[in-house]
């Protein structure tokens, strides 16, 4: 290599010590003030390649000891579900699946300080995927955030073998941003992160729905209509899980709440048909369907099947 | 390759059977946006999507049993993204902070070795 490249490398490499100094000069959003906070998270130590299943292990013993939570998953079996061998860790998505086989709600949260903040002012931590390195060496690592300190300008980590470890405003934002700003907030049924919006919230709960615990994520939904009552599709949602373990009568009450807002929702109507029909109240179900109707054709087929299931009875 | 097929038409039976029992109950996932009915087609690039990450976690030295949990617990959009970005996407481990700080010392101290402001190794030629 000629002397002229080193001294470009040379160059790079200088400039980017030099561009890496320039830390912008407060991250914190300005406006809004955050109180300092101190969540009394138990801390493990570390283990090689295991930051993802720890930092679950640490939220849910959290959990744990502040709500009825019981965790689904030995530590061993976090392990298993989160380490990829060749690669030395866990994908933010595999975090995510492992959390909510263990019976949490995995809310992504916004990429934003505020957010983070808001999360741990209502005394829930924040498990957030940081890049230790430069992206050119990246030594990716996942750390349950459990604290802020206002008048220090620290946040308190789990970071490695020390609990509570304070690390600076700065260097955090540093090392948060190479991930984007990436955090998941795990919840137990029920309980609603503080910075969330509607849908995103229900769809959290959902892909818990989805992968079994219906009686969980019925808690959550409830907890939701209590939070957004105008949000008035909770209450479709709420008959559709309602139905799915057999609480009919819940489940009629929720679709039936649900019309009163949308007289004329074809797929609520269908649904609520169904269940009549399931509970000895065949005519009544079918005068419901004649009130549906939709130009989509995969509704309307729906539709016609129901209706043939319902005679067929 | 035979037995991460196994595992993927067993997940996806799993799937299927879930779609199933739920009979005619039209669907949550209508009201929050995601798309209710799925094509055929759908179908098929989803059973693709998830064999390629059965594969590649079987690459990356999980065994056949922890793969089937680990797909049984990914939404479809999760096997999505994970099968088309596996080799990029980042892993969070501990770090290996020590390794790695060795590793970084090494890189410098070889960069300044061969810039001649230090002679640490014995196998550097100084450009200087």
């Amino acid at each position: 290599m000629a002397t002229r490249d080193y001294l470009f490398f040379l160059c790079a490499t200088a400039a980017l010590f030099i561009l890496s100094g320039c830390v912008a000069k407060d991250p914190l959003p300005q406006g809004k003030v955050y109180p300092s906070t101190s969540i009394n998270v138990p801390f493990i130590s570390p283990r090689q390649d295991l930051c993802g299943s720890t930092s679950i292990q640490m939220v849910a013993q959290y959990w744990q000891a502040n709500s009825n939570y019981s965790p689904k998953l030995s530590l061993q079996e976090l392990d298993q579900r989160t380490l990829l061998p060749l690669k030395g860790g866990t994908l933010q998505l595999e975090l995510v699946s492992a959390a909510r086989a263990n019976g949490l709600i995995a809310y992504p949260l916004e990429p934003n300080f505020d957010a983070l903040l808001s999360e741990l002012a209502a005394h829930h931590p924040v498990i957030v995927l940081i890049n230790r390195s430069y992206s050119w060496y990246p030594l990716w690592h996942y750390i349950p955030v459990n604290g802020y300190d206002i008048t220090r300008k620290e946040f308190l980590t789990h970071f490695s073998d020390q609990p509570n470890e304070p690390i600076g405003i700065k260097t955090f934002a540093e090392l948060w941003k190479r991930s984007e700003y990436w955090g998941i907030v795990l919840l137990p049924p029920g309980e609603i992160p503080a910075s969330a919006t509607s849908k995103k919230f229900l769809r959290s709960v959902y892909e818990l729905e989805k992968v079994g615990m219906v009686e969980e994520a019925i808690r959550s939904y409830q907890s939701a209509l209590i939070r957004w009552p105008e949000d008035s599709d909770i209450h479709f949602i709420l008959g559709n899980s309602y139905y799915r373990v057999d609480r009919l009568s819940e489940a009629e009450e929720s679709y039936r709440r649900f019309l009163l807002s949308h007289p004329t929702h074809p797929l609520a109507l269908n649904n609520l048909a169904l269940l009549l029909s399931k509970t000895g109240r065949k005519t009544e179900g079918l005068a419901l369907l004649d009130n549906a109707a939709s130009k989509d054709p995969e509704i309307q087929k729906i539709l016609r099947d129901t209706r043939e299931e319902i005679m067929k009875k | 390759m035979q037995i991460s097929k196994l595992i993927v038409s067993s997940v996806l039976s799993v799937t299927l059977f879930a779609q199933v029992s739920w009979g005619q109950i039209a669907s949550t996932e209508l009201v929050l946006g995601s798309p209710s009915t799925v094509s055929s087609q759908a179908k098929v690039s989803q059973f693709v999507a998830r064999e390629d990450v059965a594969k590649a976690f079987e690459e990356m030295g999980v065994d056949p049993k922890t793969v089937e949990l680990k797909l049984a617990s990914l939404s479809d959009d999760e096997v999505n993204t994970i099968a088309s970005n596996i080799d990029t996407l980042p892993a969070g481990g501990d770090g290996g902070s020590i390794i790695g700080a060795i590793v970084f010392i090494f890189i410098v101290l070889l960069i300044t070795d061969i810039l001649g402001l230090t002679k640490v190794f014995n196998f550097t030629r100084s450009v200087r």
